[in-house]
């Protein structure tokens, strides 16, 4: 190599070692010793958390924080934890970034509230919060516990949850479920899209309803559902033939349908004011 | 430079000129040249909004007797002041109560002017279908501007603060969420009976409180 490339190289990384010390980059590792079920909270205005399952009894959290405009305010008391990033005088959406990475015991209760940064849960057992503005909220692999996700704009992605309640509010942000099953599944929509692919098991009752979004269901020819489906103003379709139903409703023809499939084990309501519904049958 | 980059230099922008960095940006991004297009409107009618006619003095009078009944100010200081004297509570108050009233028009018209897209190409494929007749008045919901209720506007009030695109955006959220209500009430006015608009209507309620906490929370930081 020679003297010049070498030279280049040096004065490279004696830079990004500058640039890195001038944005002032640091990184906080916190470990709390807990029980069985432990309450973890995290509120972080800007920046991702990623919460995954660890070890029982125990939780760690590596956080890098952007600058000094943001510290981590950290309090254990028995078994909670609440950690909140705290923004300082002249904070923003870049200085104020706070990146997580926390594990958790699986049956750890979570509740995380990031106004702009993604949040992505996985592997857990516990009860999950999330709550967000714009980030995509994301839930993994996850079951026995109730999901709660509430969202402004950020998409929502739940994949293999099973056997706990899963609710969504969200206003423009889309929601899409896949393998999603429990006793009570259900999606409050504006104008995000809803998109569900399952087998509405667990004998459960789903419910997804937009106001202006569009809601695609798409399902197992072996789905064992009584499904009602209804826009005020857009179309409704079925792949499926239905056995056909009273309806408690009065609701004109390509508007609604209504009917069982199988021995109708599940409800499901899929209900917009003037979103498309399609229910779509797994090829 | 990213839309990111634009946006936290917006304000050095409005009513100024853009940087040839800043003026690349805007001949390639539409959404960034119209919001500073829009904003640089809002500027120059919060300009003229200073520049209205005050109230006349009989309107000042009628503030000053009810504050005096009430007992917020007393009677021993005079009603009028010399112009070139210090200026009384009053005068003052005068000056103040301006500054939130153009702050709820320049939110006002802020939102009016911002109306970032909303529909994607499902919604507009949604016109061609069968049942097209009927889906105008989607359209007209998703533009509709339901009026704002006084709670709406207090809760807008606590986040004036917030950069102009964030609170373009929360305007919106908040119409949507309005004109979901409003929808669903009109419907159950014609069948009060509707179970299934009877939920709706609670979903839209539930989306506007969520909206109410969420960005109320986030203003808290």
């Amino acid at each position: 190599m020679s003297t010049a490339k070498c030279a280049a190289k040096f004065v490279t990384v004696l830079a990004l070692a500058g640039v890195a010390f001038a944005a002032g980059e640091s990184r906080k590792d916190l470990h709390f010793k807990v029980g069985k079920h432990p309450a973890i909270s995290i509120n972080n205005p800007y920046g991702p958390v990623v919460v995954k399952a660890g070890a029982p009894h125990e939780v760690i959290i590596n956080a890098i924080l952007h600058s000094d405009k943001v510290e981590i305010d950290q309090s254990q008391s028995h078994n909670r934890i609440d950690i909140i990033s705290h923004l300082l005088q002249g904070a923003d959406q870049y200085s104020g970034v706070v990146e997580y990475q926390v594990l958790v015991p699986a049956d750890a209760s979570l509740s995380i509230h990031s106004e702009n940064g993604p949040v992505h849960a996985e592997n857990l057992h516990g009860d999950l919060a999330l709550e967000g503005g714009n980030g995509a909220m994301e839930v993994l692999n996850c079951g026995d516990g109730h999901v709660h996700v509430r969202t402004l704009n950020g998409p929502v992605t739940i994949s293999n949850v099973r056997n706990g309640h899963v609710e969504v509010v969200s206003m423009s942000g889309d929601v899409s479920l896949t393998s999603v099953s429990g006793p009570y599944v259900a999606v409050n929509s504006n104008t995000g899209k809803i998109e569900y692919a399952g087998d509405f098991g667990g004998e459960g009752e789903y419910s997804f309803t937009s106001y202006a979004g569009n809601i695609e269901a798409v399902a197992p020819a072996y789905a064992s559902i009584d499904v009602t489906a209804r826009s005020s103003q857009g179309r409704v379709d079925s792949d499926f033939s239905l056995e056909p139903k009273h309806t408690p409703f009065y609701a004109k023809a390509g508007s609604y349908f209504s009917g069982t499939l199988g021995k109708a084990a599940s409800s499901v309501k899929l209900m917009s004011f003037s979103g498309k519904i399609h229910l779509k049958k797994r090829q | 430079m990213t839309c990111l980059e634009f946006e936290r230099d917006l304000p050095e922008c409005v009513e100024g000129q853009p940087s040839p960095e800043q003026q690349a940006h805007l001949n390639s991004c539409p959404t960034c040249s119209g919001l500073l297009l829009d904003l640089n409107s809002i500027a120059s009618q919060a300009k003229m909004l200073s520049a209205a006619e005050e109230p006349s003095a009989a309107v000042w009078n009628a503030i000053e007797e009810r504050l005096r009944s009430e007992g917020l100010i007393r009677r021993s200081e005079p009603i009028y002041l010399p112009v070139e004297a210090k200026p009384s509570f009053m005068q003052r108050w005068r000056a103040a109560w301006l500054v939130p009233v153009a702050a709820a028009l320049a939110v006002v018209a802020v939102v009016k002017l911002y109306h970032p897209t909303r529909l994607n190409n499902d919604d507009a494929k949604q016109v061609q279908q069968p049942i097209a007749s009927t889906a105008p008045v989607k359209n007209a919901s998703a533009k509709r501007k339901p009026a704002l209720s006084h709670e709406d506007q207090q809760w807008l009030s606590t986040v004036a603060a917030r950069p102009p695109a964030q609170l373009a955006k929360f305007r919106s959220d908040l119409d949507q969420a309005n004109a979901f209500i409003e929808d669903a009430q009109e419907s159950l006015q014609q069948d009060p009976n509707d179970v299934y608009m009877q939920q709706m209507l609670m979903n839209a309620y539930e989306q506007k409180q969520m909206l109410y906490e969420l960005v109320v929370d986030d203003s808290s930081h």
